[in-house]
């Protein structure tokens, strides 16, 4: 019943677990806090801006939401690329997987069936 | 005082629900009377109802799931029977409003209150004994799951007895189960129990997933688990993927009945439609989070009855995996008529019919797991044929609907009733009963009666074809679902048969019961002294029958696929067991009434909601937060079971192994040694899989500390409440538009009040964070100061949040004014919601830490609410951006 070595350091990390040194975790969040700040920052600015091409600015907003989760994931849940986190990614992209069906999904399907229907006014007329 | 709730609710007028109320009012009362006399109050509460036992929650569900397949099934004799007489001029037994309550509770009953706690159940009880370990990751949250799911199937009978349920079939499509098309309170019922129910098999599918994650036995790696554990790891990621859209859904159904929102609603901009998309991704991927744990249960018992490896492991689990994505993205096919172009229904077609493939998969790698082995025709091998017989032809009828052409034809015909009673009826509830009878002698240590057992497989087989072929013919001739009376006299005889094949069903029934009460009765002749009754592979059947509250007395040591079948061979070529191993204490987790007491609360709130009785609605959420609140301040979460009372039991169970190693013919150890010498030259075969030569990485220590394993099933946790959100922005930003007249976005919305609130939140998560790191170190100062700063700027945020909606409420542009206002306010006020709770708890943390200090388990909640905190910014990101911003800017 032996053959297995005494428990290595584990492989494995807890979401969001915080590193040991108080200096080099408040250094993270500090540069967590200013790129969120920042992003918010343009994203706000952009969403009024009149330097800015028009129909792009939606597309742009959403380029800078997402780029603003992925900062609070790094810096403030601490997810990372390595091997001992492996489950935790795993577990976000599945649920990435899903959000992205729900609402690409429904926003697809439902303005599919808007699409057929005859326009509210058009009806109107028909039957006037 | 009691709200809508009158004597006129108690159907004094209608024999039949008033005799039926009386009789199982009758039967419950003697059962109590009979508990009370006998004095088995104490050990009911002690050893079950409070129990934390995986084992015996597992018990637990399958016994609510079959006394409510009895209700399921009462239900459908009585639709059976009606439709064989109501024919031309005679008019059947049951009237039209009652026969429509009859076959939306049959329904909904049938799905959430018999296969989801009989798949549950059998998760609960297999899982943990799989996987070589003691319990699942959350044992007290496991408790508190299976008896919400409990509390939902009393409150769904209770409508029986007392009010109606809904008549609007077992989805409740709105605008059918809006208040103004369905005013009683039947939909609230179903709405209630469902929801009460879902967050029950949530919390489970949370707990389920990280057990498998997390808790596995030493060196049993992923590639080492039975099949059973893919496929139930499958089964709960579809879940957690889709009840909080189901959540969400019922709940913006529960608004717009409650509270006059414009969600569904015929007026107001409501879109009925989104209901139908929402509710549906939900519904398609639940009959696939039934039928894989069975398809796990089908592996199991292929297995073990043909004496042979699983053919194509690796391809088994590819499918169960492939199956689980693939499910997410069918959900159209349900409502291919109503409306979508030829674009979308293509590709839902497509997708459904890609399913299709990794299914077929399966079945070959039963018939060639079957090939070449000596098949024994057990009870459980027999489910498993009938299943696989059966279960082919149901699923051809499933690409045949997946075809739009062929679906505009027959949606919503009795050939789509046959089509899913054809697959559910084979493949989950033939393969609960496999595993009933498969696992029945692991969880109460004797075997079931062979000869009633089989007698009941042939009544179901047969019966089911009897029943449900001719549906498929008069589905064909026209005959549509749902329908109390028919005028075509030439559909009679088919109505006839079918009824036919629910009496022969029923003898089945009659069967299992019979079977049950005559397994108990001769229990010492059936006895399983072994805890092996089968010949089994894997290591649920290397412990006692049944097993010990510790389920292993030292955790196994898995060495390959089918750890137990390794472990046997080598004890039967040596000719004697493995060495005994030193004992040690082991500590369990301590039984608790608080599921027991969150379902009681659960119930009455339910009960108080459905007619609107408010004060009990309070009294119940107070209640069921001052039970959690004391449950948080436990001190002792775990008794200790001493070494020598393991050593006893574990010396138990190896006497019996040695006494039947000796039993064994020269025959069997010929075989054993043969196997292990075709396992020295083909190293993959029985379990020496090279684990010396697989790299570090790859091996596995054993269960995961315990930090670790709580703030992973708290991440999982997280990402089902993510996608309940992405329901609700989904809904939002469908119904943005639908204004109804009133006024737009860019009128409302207030960029620098939502600035002001975004900063307040980023500051909160910040020192959030830093509370964290304070708490790491251990200063209880900086800590306290952190988290209150947290809790002002959280508070800060709420007080503008509430300022806003008070101030949109004032002008007029409350939440029923429209659509858009509904789904603005259900969006961002669940945000504000979410920031509430949070507020409650850092309340009690803060006060936790400062009476008890820095001990691992405030440590882990800790850790779980920066979670909480850090993911509300993330989802507030997302609603600034595409409410506030969009909506200003646009």
């Amino acid at each position: 019943m032996t053959g297995h070595p005494p428990r290595p350091t584990s492989p494995d990390t807890a979401p969001g677990e915080e590193s040991d040194s108080f200096l080099s975790g408040s250094a993270g969040y500090i540069i967590g806090l200013a790129l969120a700040l920042a992003l918010t920052g343009i994203s706000f600015w952009a969403s009024q801006s009149n330097l800015l091409w028009h129909p792009g600015i939606p597309i742009g907003l959403c380029v800078l939401a997402v780029a603003q989760m992925g900062i609070h994931l790094v810096f403030f849940l601490h997810i990372t690329t390595g091997p001992d986190n492996t489950n935790n990614v795993l577990a976000l992209a599945f649920g990435l997987i899903i959000v992205f069906l729900v609402i690409a999904g429904s926003l697809w399907i439902m303005a599919n069936l808007n699409y057929p229907m005859m326009p509210m006014e058009q009806v109107m007329r028909m039957q006037s | 005082m009691l709200g809508k709730l009158t004597w006129s609710a108690i159907p004094f007028a209608e024999p039949l629900p008033l005799i039926t109320s009386i009789v199982v009012l009758a039967v419950i009362g003697g059962v109590l009377a009979w508990i009370t006399a006998k004095g088995h109050w104490g050990y009911l509460w002690h050893e079950w109802i409070t129990s934390v036992d995986h084992k015996r929650i597992g018990i637990m569900y399958v016994m609510l799931g079959l006394i409510m397949l009895l209700r399921g099934f009462s239900d459908a004799l009585l639709m059976r029977t009606h439709l064989a007489m109501a024919s031309g001029v005679n008019q059947g037994y049951l009237p039209p409003e009652h026969f429509n309550q009859i076959f939306s509770a049959h329904g909904t009953i049938m799905i959430f209150f018999v296969a989801m706690p009989l798949v549950a159940g059998m998760m609960n009880f297999i899982l943990p004994l799989q996987l070589g370990v003691r319990d699942v990751a959350f044992p007290t949250m496991n408790s508190v799951s299976f008896w919400l799911t409990a509390s939902g199937a009393l409150l769904i009978n209770v409508s029986l007895f007392i009010g109606e349920f809904a008549r609007t079939g077992w989805l409740a499509y709105p605008p059918l189960s809006e208040l103004q098309y369905s005013p009683g309170v039947g939909v609230d019922y179903y709405l209630w129990s469902v929801q009460i129910t879902g967050i029950g098999t949530m919390l489970s599918a949370v707990n389920l997933v990280t057990t498998i994650l997390k808790l596995r036995a030493p060196g049993m790696r992923y590639t080492r688990m039975p099949v059973f554990c893919w496929t139930a790891l499958a089964s709960n990621l579809v879940m957690l993927a889709i009840f909080p859209i189901l959540t969400a859904c019922l709940a913006m159904l529960t608004l717009d009945r409650y509270l006059g929102f414009h969600f569904f609603t015929t007026d107001g901009g409501g879109n009925a439609m989104m209901f139908v998309n929402l509710v549906w991704m939900w519904g398609h991927p639940e009959v696939y989070a039934l039928v894989l744990p069975a398809f796990g249960i089908y592996s199991e018992v292929v297995s073990t009855f043909s004496s042979k490896p699983l053919f194509g492991y690796r391809s088994m689990v590819t499918a169960s995996m492939v199956i689980c994505i693939l499910s997410c993205m069918v959900w159209l096919h349900h409502f291919f008529t109503m409306g979508a172009g030829a674009d979308v229904n293509a590709f839902f077609g497509i997708a459904t019919m890609i399913i299709a493939v990794p299914t077929g998969v399966k079945i070959f790698n039963w018939l060639f797991t079957m090939y070449g082995g000596r098949v024994r025709f057990e009870v459980p091998m027999l489910w498993t044929l009938g299943f696989m017989i059966t279960f082919v032809t149901g699923g051809l009828t499933g690409v045949l609907l997946a075809v739009p052409p062929v679906d505009f034809i027959v949606h919503n015909s009795q050939f789509l009733v046959a089509h899913f009673h054809h697959v559910i009826i084979s493949g989950v509830v033939f393969g609960l009963f496999a595993g009933y009878s498969y696992w029945f002698p692991k969880a109460f240590g004797f075997r079931l009666h062979d000869g009633l057992g089989k007698a009941a497989f042939w009544c179901w087989f047969f019966g089911f074809y009897l029943a449900w072929m001719p549906m498929y013919v008069i589905g064909l001739m026209g005959a549509t679902r749902r329908m109390q009376h028919y005028d075509d006299t030439s559909w009679q005889p088919y109505m006839i048969a079918s009824a036919c094949g629910a009496g022969l069903i029923l003898c089945g029934v009659l069967f299992q019961a019979a079977q049950l009460v005559v397994s108990i009765r001769n229990r010492e002749q059936l006895r399983d002294t072994t805890g092996d009754p089968w010949d089994g592979r894997s290591l649920e059947w290397s412990t006692s029958s049944p097993p010990p509250a510790f389920n292993f007395a030292v955790l196994p040591d898995v060495r390959g696929e089918e750890a137990y079948w390794g472990m046997k061979q080598r004890a039967i070529a040596q000719r004697q067991l493995a060495n005994a191993p030193a004992y040690a204490a082991i500590e369990m987790p301590r039984n608790t009434p608080i599921g027991f007491i969150t379902a009681f609360c659960a119930s009455f709130t339910g009960f108080a909601l459905v007619w609107h009785i408010w004060w009990l609605v309070l009294l119940g959420l107070v209640a069921v937060f001052v039970a959690f609140v004391r449950f948080g301040w436990r001190r002792e979460d775990e008794v200790e079971i001493p070494a020598s009372e393991v050593a006893r039991l574990d010396q138990a169970r190896r006497a019996a192994r040695s006494t039947a190693l000796a039993d064994l013919t020269d025959d069997r150890r010929e075989m054993a040694d043969a196997a292990l010498a075709l396992a020295a030259t083909a190293p993959h075969q029985l379990g020496h899989d090279g684990d010396r030569e697989a790299p570090l990485s790859a091996r596995h220590d054993g269960p995961a500390e315990r930090h670790i394993v709580t703030s992973f099933g708290f991440w999982v946790f997280l990402l089902t409440d993510i996608v309940m959100f992405s329901a609700l922005f989904a809904t939002y930003a469908v119904l943005s538009g639908a204004t109804d007249g009133g006024p737009t976005p860019h009128i409302l919305f207030s960029r620098s009040t939502v600035g002001v609130e975004t900063v307040c939140l980023l500051f909160s998560t910040f020192t959030c964070g830093l509370a964290l790191l304070a708490a790491k170190r251990r200063n209880t100062g900086l800590t306290q100061l952190l988290l209150a700063a947290t809790g002002l700027l959280g508070a800060g945020f709420l007080a503008i949040e509430l300022r806003e909606f008070a101030t949109l409420i004032a002008e007029g542009a409350g939440p029923s004014r429209s659509a858009f206002l509904s789904g603005f306010f259900a969006l961002v006020g669940c945000h504000g919601l979410h920031v509430a709770a949070g507020l409650v708890w850092l309340t009690t943390l803060t006060a936790q830490i400062a009476k008890r200090g820095f001990e691992p388990k405030v440590q882990r909640k800790l850790l779980c609410f920066g979670l909480f905190w850090h993911a509300l910014d993330i989802v507030w990101v997302a609603v600034f951006t595409i409410v506030y911003l969009f909506g200003t800017s646009l």
